[in-house]
């Protein structure tokens, strides 16, 4: 019997790079848990990506947001698009397992070829999204997906990296939730590229609108006055109304960013950003393996504090690297 | 010790220190050297601690008046009985589950029960109707007339309707997701029978918002499906008041596991969202409440749990009409419910043991107070012996719990236990809390929409689930002194593919036969009134007089309303 | 908590036909997330296409399936031939509920690997995936 993730890792990324759904699968299998192949994968498919558009899709439980990427889903097949949507849920931080359920609201579209979705658990990543987020977005965009949906819940404060690893991150609202989920924490009224207030049908919907209008009114005052407005718009993503306006929002939002140059900043500063967060894991997982023990120990007796603890273990690394 | 006159409870004090002496001196001795054969007693469901014992400390501590909790018999709060005078009338309407419209002839069959002499019938239909589609719809394949009729069109029921109505008194109809459709044709199908509506009552049970809870059989958004139940209810309270629009079948939250508190919630929850939408209609709550009354509620095993939560549902109903509605009229405050043992308390194994199960059950819903109806469900789901001696032995169960027990002899017999009329008490405050709570969200409609109840249920069924496995909870036959090499498996109806293809055929065959330019007109008036807000059974009715079917009525208004897809939160996460 | 790096197994829930019971699937599902699996929920009404299709997106070591309804006979087997065809085949398939003992022969011979009748104890089914992903692992180490 073939073993569970088998594949070696340049025929993984040649067939996914041809648009093989189970090769990119595969892929993303192993950027997920983090399998020594992941390496020479990334290093093969890496080439082929900066093109796709990658949409942030946030806002509180009950919003509808999985409803919402269906609808899109189904304008962006209209207009001939491909699409991808990346499906983040928390995984239990006592048992590493979780319950996965944002397809089953996309069903429609499970058999249509040009669009591939994919579920992610947190495992143990803060912040709303796991550590191969984006990679997966990476895939996605070398496997020739024109947008790249990420889905995830953003309620608190915490759950907004989001907004960091999307080109356009859009926020959904929904009617009569309640004060305290619509005054949608500062962070994420600041940091979203368009806002929807889906369920627009139900009761409740202008003094919602109203409510988000003067939060936008007054994120607008303080940027220049030729700053692009940033959209309020209206969904029923139950009756597949509103999905026009959205998904030309997005489109319009994808050429002010190449415009102004921001596309490849965002892609820039985001790869950036990876790169440490790699180093930052590297070098840790190298101390672990250190014998840092000796040191923690040290600093439960009390011999040394923890600043000094962290300025010998780095020390230590240098004096390798110099030695090397 | 002096005995003021007063409420029953007045020694309670003395009685508190005594309990703690007795606790001291009597009963911590017996325990010396020796455990408790649980390491904590609790109720089934509800998981509550019960005490050793209770005394009248207890109803003092719970703030128990006899006057407001319990009253008197056919007066508010009616925790005693909505009935002055108990069962020394009559006893409750005695009824039978007889596993039928498992794919066989519905109308056979029912001639065959009215010629034995029942005068009621349940029209139940298979998944591809429930769930909104015609028999030739891909997406139903192998279901058709699987688990009830399939009813494609009036041409179907004027078939069906092929009966003595004279012996006909009351029949129910179980298609909750496209209910005005269905209406519409047995409003239909009795006209072309020249059946008078007046002479017998029709049940729609409509429940749609237990189906979006935790059924699953729906097809529009939740407001949607609430709008159109409203639109059945309206339109029989104005066109035939002696019908009756709905049935909440609190019973069905039991397979999902609700603990009793959430029966009771939930059902009095999904009752007020029904009972405001059609408030909004212009009716008012006299008028409205004793159509929305009617409630099926079940007991499983735990006596007392049982007999409380009847008590409690009696009171919390009344309660709530009178103080969130302000109605007045009996026929508002009092509840109607059908009760029924349980069957997910009834085992595949040893199904003779069942027997006393159903015996005990039937006794706590008596002792509960029974209600206008009970049932007693087939003692053996496999069927394995003979279908007839399990109706009969249901029957008998009824009559001897009613004639050889005495249980029904006095009203309410456990009124002032000390303990029932605490569990009963605590049962309605903690409903009342839980009430609070999804009013607070919104209702019910609302909790359905965040997920809430499924979430709720989900984590029950969960933890109910390990609490058998990890043998907390003892399950005779299952868990305890089950049989080794006991292998028994329930009946599952098969597809019968002949039946299927006919059934395809002829819906098949009348859509080429009738005025399609007709059809099409109607079903355009269909998708007006679901845009314009109208009452949905009229255009419905006159769509069906065209032939036009069931699922391309049904998907008339999935054009206009959408659909519901399947739903995580089913899952309980 | 994995420490480290486990992959956790992934698991696949589906229903297939009109049958909306849940309690099953529901009672799994928290089972193997508290054992700590992934498990994608593809919902409801699901066809052998659409539960096929996810599977290999979703790249899933169990595809489970839950059904009480008679249909399992002919969808079950559809299922099996269409991740076969998919190249998936090494994917372990289960299936649970109302399955009758002269069903089972039929169904593992079209590929189901494993049937849990309805009332199997989640211990039994979480020892089970767990016993089958180690040796997997063992085999994919060898």
């Amino acid at each position: 019997m073939a073993a569970r993730s088998s594949g070696e890792p340049n025929d993984i990324a040649r067939r996914l790079l041809d648009g093989e759904i189970a090769a990119g699968a595969r892929a993303i299998r192993w950027l997920d848990d983090r399998d020594p192949r992941c390496a020479t994968l990334l290093s093969a498919i890496y080439a082929h990506t900066g093109k796709a558009q990658i949409v942030g899709v946030t806002g509180p439980p009950g919003a509808g947001k999985s409803t919402l990427t269906d609808m899109l889903v189904s304008e962006w097949r209209g207009r001939g698009k491909r699409v991808a949507v990346i499906a983040v849920d928390p995984s239990s931080p006592f048992t590493g397992g979780a319950i996965l359920g944002d397809r089953v609201r996309m069903a429609r579209h499970s058999v249509d070829p040009g669009v591939f979705i994919r579920s992610l658990g947190t495992r143990g990543q803060a912040g709303g999204l796991s550590r191969s987020t984006h990679d997966a977005a990476l895939v996605f965009d070398a496997m020739g997906y024109d947008i790249v949906v990420v889905e995830t819940v953003g309620v608190g404060q915490d759950e907004i990296d989001v907004v960091n690893l999307a080109h356009t991150t859009i926020i959904v609202a929904v009617p009569g939730l309640g004060d305290e989920i619509q005054a949608v924490k500062a962070g994420i009224m600041e940091a979203g590229d368009i806002f929807v207030v889906n369920k627009a049908d139900r009761d409740g919907y202008d003094a919602t609108h109203r409510q988000m209008e003067l939060i936008l009114h007054l994120r607008a005052s303080a940027l220049p006055p030729d700053a692009p407005a940033v959209p309020l718009l209206r969904a029923v993503a139950a009756k597949g109304e509103g999905a026009a306006e959205i998904v030309d929002a997005i489109a319009t939002h994808r050429v002010q960013l190449g415009e102004a140059g921001e596309f490849a900043r965002q892609n820039s500063r985001r790869a950036r950003e990876q790169v440490l967060a790699l180093v930052r894991d590297g070098l840790l997982s190298r101390m672990i393996g250190m014998a840092a023990d000796t040191v923690f120990e040290a600093v439960d007796t009390r011999q040394i504090d923890p600043h000094a603890a962290a300025a010998r273990l780095l020390d230590t690394l240098a004096v390798r690297k110099v030695a090397a | 010790m002096n005995r003021p006159s007063g409420p029953i409870v007045s020694e309670g004090e003395d009685i508190s220190r005594e309990a703690q002496r007795w606790e001291r001196e009597t009963r911590g001795p017996a325990l010396e050297g020796r455990t408790e054969r649980r390491e904590r007693f609790e109720t089934q469901a509800l998981k509550w601690p019960i005490k050793p014992l209770y005394t009248p400390a207890d109803l003092d501590a719970a703030g128990f008046d006899y006057a407001a909790d319990v009253g008197y018999p056919g007066e508010y709060p009616y925790t005693r009985s909505t009935r002055p005078n108990g069962h020394r009338t009559d006893f409750w309407t005695m009824t039978q589950v007889t596993g039928f419209g498992k794919g066989e002839d519905w109308s056979k069959r029912a001639r065959y029960m009215l010629d034995q002499g029942l005068s009621g019938l349940i029209l139940e239909y298979d998944l591809a109707t429930t769930n909104g589609y015609d028999s030739d719809d891909p997406i139903v394949e192998g279901e058709v007339g699987r688990a009830g009729m399939a009813l494609d069109s009036l041409e179907d029921l004027e078939n069906a309707f092929d009966l003595p109505f004279d012996k006909l008194k009351y029949l129910m109809s179980v298609c909750n997701a496209p209910q005005p459709v269905n209406l519409a044709m047995i409003i239909a199908a009795l006209e072309r029978k020249g059946i008078d509506p007046a002479d017998f009552v029709l049940h729609i049970v409509n429940g749609i918002l237990i189906e979006y809870t935790c059924v699953g059989r729906y097809i529009y958004p939740p407001e949607h499906g609430l709008r159109i139940a409203t639109d059945c209810i309206e339109y029989i309270i104005r066109n035939h008041p002696n019908w009756a629009p709905i049935s909440i079948i609190s019973a069905q939250l039991q397979p999902a596991k609700a603990n009793p508190v959430q029966e009771i919630a939930f059902s009095l929850a999904i009752a007020c969202a029904h009972i405001d939408a059609v408030l909004e209609r212009g009716l008012d709550i006299d008028t409205v409440a004793p159509y929305i009354n009617h409630f099926v509620v079940n007991v499983d095993m735990d006596f007392f749990e049982g007999v409380c939560k009847l008590r409690a549902f009696r009171k919390c109903w009344a309660r709530l009409m009178k103080e969130r509605y302000g109605a007045t009229r009996p026929e508002a405050l009092r509840i109607r419910m059908m009760t029924s043992p349980t069957t997910i308390a009834l085992t595949l194994q040893q199904p003779l043991n069942n027997i006393a199960r159903l015996g005990i059950m039937a006794t706590a819903c008596a002792l509960g107070g029974a209600g206008e109806a009970m049932t007693t469900p087939l003692y053996d789901e496999a069927h394995a012996l003979p279908a007839e001696n399990a109706i009969r032995v249901g029957a008998a169960i009824q009559h001897i719990v009613a004639h050889e027990t005495g249980v029904a002899e006095t009203i309410d017999p456990l009124a002032g236990s000390y303990y029932v009329e605490t569990l009963t008490k605590q049962m309605e405050d903690a409903a009342f809390t839980e009430l609070d709570k999804i009013f607070a969200m919104g209702g019910a409609v609302k909790a359905i929409d965040t997920g809430y109840f499924q979430r709720a249920l989900g984590r029950e069924q969960y933890e109910r689930n390990k609490d058998l496995e990890e043998g907390r909870r003892k399950w005779v036959g299952v868990n305890h002194l089950a049989k080794a090499d006991e292998k028994r498996e329930i009946e599952i109806f098969r597809l019968d593919d002949a039946m299927e293809e006919e059934q395809v055929q002829k819906v098949r065959a009348l859509r080429a036969r009738r005025d399609q330019a007709a059809v099409d007109s109607a079903l355009e008036k269909v998708r007006q009134a679901a845009r314009d807000g109208a009452n949905m059974v009229p255009p419905c009715l006159e769509a069906v007089k065209t032939y036009a079917t069931h699922g391309e009525i049904c998907n008339a208004m999935r054009d206009v309303f959408g659909v519901h897809s399947a739903d995580s939160q089913l899952m309980g996460i | 908590m994995a420490t480290s790096y486990q992959r956790p197994l992934r698991v696949l829930l589906a229903k297939l036909g009109m049958d909306t019971h849940t309690v099953g699937v529901t009672i799994i599902g928290h089972a193997l997330r508290e054992a700590g699996m992934e498990v994608i929920f593809t919902g409801l009404k699901q066809t052998p296409e659409m539960v096929c299709s996810a599977a290999i997106q979703e790249d899933v070591d169990v595809v489970g399936i839950s059904t009480l309804s008679a249909g399992h006979t002919r969808s079950l087997p559809k299922l099996a031939r269409l991740l076969r065809e998919a190249g998936a085949e090494d994917k372990l398939l289960v299936a649970g509920g109302v399955i009758p003992e002269e069903d089972k022969p039929v169904l593992e011979a079209a590929g189901v690997d494993r049937i849990f009748t309805m009332g199997s104890d989640t211990r039994d089914i979480v020892a089970y995936l767990n016993a089958w992903w180690k040796e997997q692992q063992s085999e994919e180490a060898a």
